[in-house]
């Protein structure tokens, strides 16, 4: 057996044993990342709808904004909130640096221009008619922003997933927000530029795992609600 | 189900609406009446959609104001009042997701239980014949079945105003006849209906009033001359093409 299996093997011995480190990562990752698109999601999303059915000045500004803001790495949204999170930042009285509060905050600001740019390409798919119809059945602004959400659901899924795929990963803003705190702040993409660097690629190899299967099962889920995956007839 | 007779008579007046250096509308009066068909004609771009959508709530005019017997108010300030009892179709209407019965379902009252619900749905099939495509996808129907359905849904929102654009275009005889066969009967019931058709020898049984469109303006052809439709047509490819 070569060096890659046993450590591939190790990895998944690792997982599956109930390595109590290993799963504590695997918590903080996904409470972090799943408090951060909870945050972002209502209001990107009717920030999208404005875009996509409100016509106001500045409008195609703001969705070049948004769209520009989707290149940002996440290590410059990172450097930004301890700029504004540390001691002598604009926020710095809050103490969040380096807690679990601040990764939030650097990933629900991350999260956000993506939901924005691809939830406003959603609703844009979807026919004025729906909304207009929806109010003139009688619905109220709530209702037919509800029916117009599920009319572009498969759309407003992908936006959601692929934010929450692209969080989830990523480990520039969580490292210097976050400060990789074991059993705190230390999630499953700091964890894995750690372990390698230290050259235990196992628990990186096993947190990689994680992160596929999560990529996977996500992906699957979409597919499932967006049904037969080809034109209609 | 729906037979009381509602005593609506809405005045709206002063209409002007401009695009870009386009007046679409100027000055334009209309007066409602429930349980009368106005016919409202003029060419493509005369602005018919643009005036539905107006009385509708959808569309907000330059100007314009509403007379509903206790005042007259400008538009702005009856948009909630106008958009709890009127309901204007699209010249192609737009079908939820689901079936038949649930789009339907989507004009009742939240208030309502589902026993009610289903109930009302199932009048309401019956009503229009629809039974056998209730559990159709909505997304699927024919231009004529489509056309019925939006009608049945809007039905069951019981509108004082029904304002429908272009609803026999580019349907077969058979189909034609039962969409205004369904809008006859929804005037017999007191509804006030607003037609805008380029065609309107097709609305013969339905109209009481003629109305063309032109240059912003909106005149009344029957207050001038005992027409028939056959006239009607004349008159508007003349004055139109």
């Amino acid at each position: 057996m070569d060096d890659s299996t046993s450590i591939t093997l190790e990895a998944i011995h690792l997982l599956f044993s109930g390595d109590t480190e290993l799963w504590a990562i695997i918590g903080v990752s996904f409470q972090v990342s799943t408090t951060a698109i909870l945050i972002s999601v209502p209001p990107a999303l009717i920030i999208a709808f404005i875009l996509a059915y409100a016509d106001f000045p500045g409008r195609r500004l703001l969705i070049s904004i948004f769209n520009t803001l989707l290149a940002v790495p996440a290590v410059v949204i990172g450097l930004t909130f301890y700029l504004l999170l540390s001691r002598q930042g604009i926020l710095g009285d809050w103490r969040l640096l380096f807690t679990q509060s601040a990764m939030v905050m650097g990933q629900a600001a991350l999260s956000f221009p993506i939901l924005v740019a691809m939830g406003h390409a959603a609703f844009q798919a979807i026919d004025k008619r729906a909304w207009e119809t929806a109010r003139t059945l009688g619905a109220n602004r709530i209702r037919a922003f509800y029916t117009v959400m599920k009319e572009a659901r498969f759309g407003l899924l992908a936006a959601l997933f692929s934010a929450y795929g692209r969080i989830i990963a990523e480990v520039g803003a969580s490292m210097m927000l976050g400060g990789n705190i074991l059993n705190y702040t230390r999630n499953i993409p700091t964890a894995i530029a750690l372990e390698t660097s230290k050259g235990e690629f196992s628990q990186g190899i096993a947190l990689g795992l994680v992160l596929i299967i999560l990529a996977f099962t996500l992906n699957t889920f979409l597919q499932y609600f967006q049904g037969k995956g080809h034109l209609s007839n | 189900m729906k037979t009381d007779i509602y005593n609506t008579h809405i005045n709206f007046s002063d209409i002007r609406k401009r695009f870009g250096q386009k007046q679409i509308l100027d000055n334009s009066e209309i007066e409602i009446t429930s349980g009368k068909c106005i016919l409202l004609c003029g060419k493509n771009g005369s602005g018919k959609t643009t005036f539905l959508r107006i009385i509708a709530g959808l569309e907000t005019p330059d100007s314009g104001f509403v007379n509903t017997g206790l005042g007259k108010y400008h538009w702005k300030k009856c948009r909630q009042q106008l958009r709890n009892s009127v309901v204007y179709l699209h010249q192609q209407p737009y079908m939820f997701e689901g079936d038949v019965i649930s789009n339907l379902n989507f004009s009742l009252d939240n208030k309502l239980k589902q026993k009610q619900r289903l109930q009302r749905i199932r009048s309401a099939l019956e009503w229009a014949g629809l039974e056998s495509i209730a559990e159709n996808s909505a997304k699927t129907l024919s231009g004529g079945e489509l056309q019925r359905v939006a009608i049945t849904r809007a039905w069951l929102r019981n509108p004082k105003i029904l304002l429908l654009d272009e609803p026999v275009t580019n349907m077969d005889y058979e189909s034609r006849l039962r969409t205004i066969d369904l809008l006859l009967n929804l005037k017999q019931q007191g509804v006030a209906l607003v037609v805008s058709s380029h065609d309107p020898v097709h609305f013969e049984a339905l109209t009481d009033n003629w109305l063309q469109l032109s240059e912003g303006r909106l005149s009344d052809y029957t207050s001038s001359e005992n027409i028939t439709p056959i006239h009607y047509k004349k008159y508007i490819y003349e004055h139109t093409y």
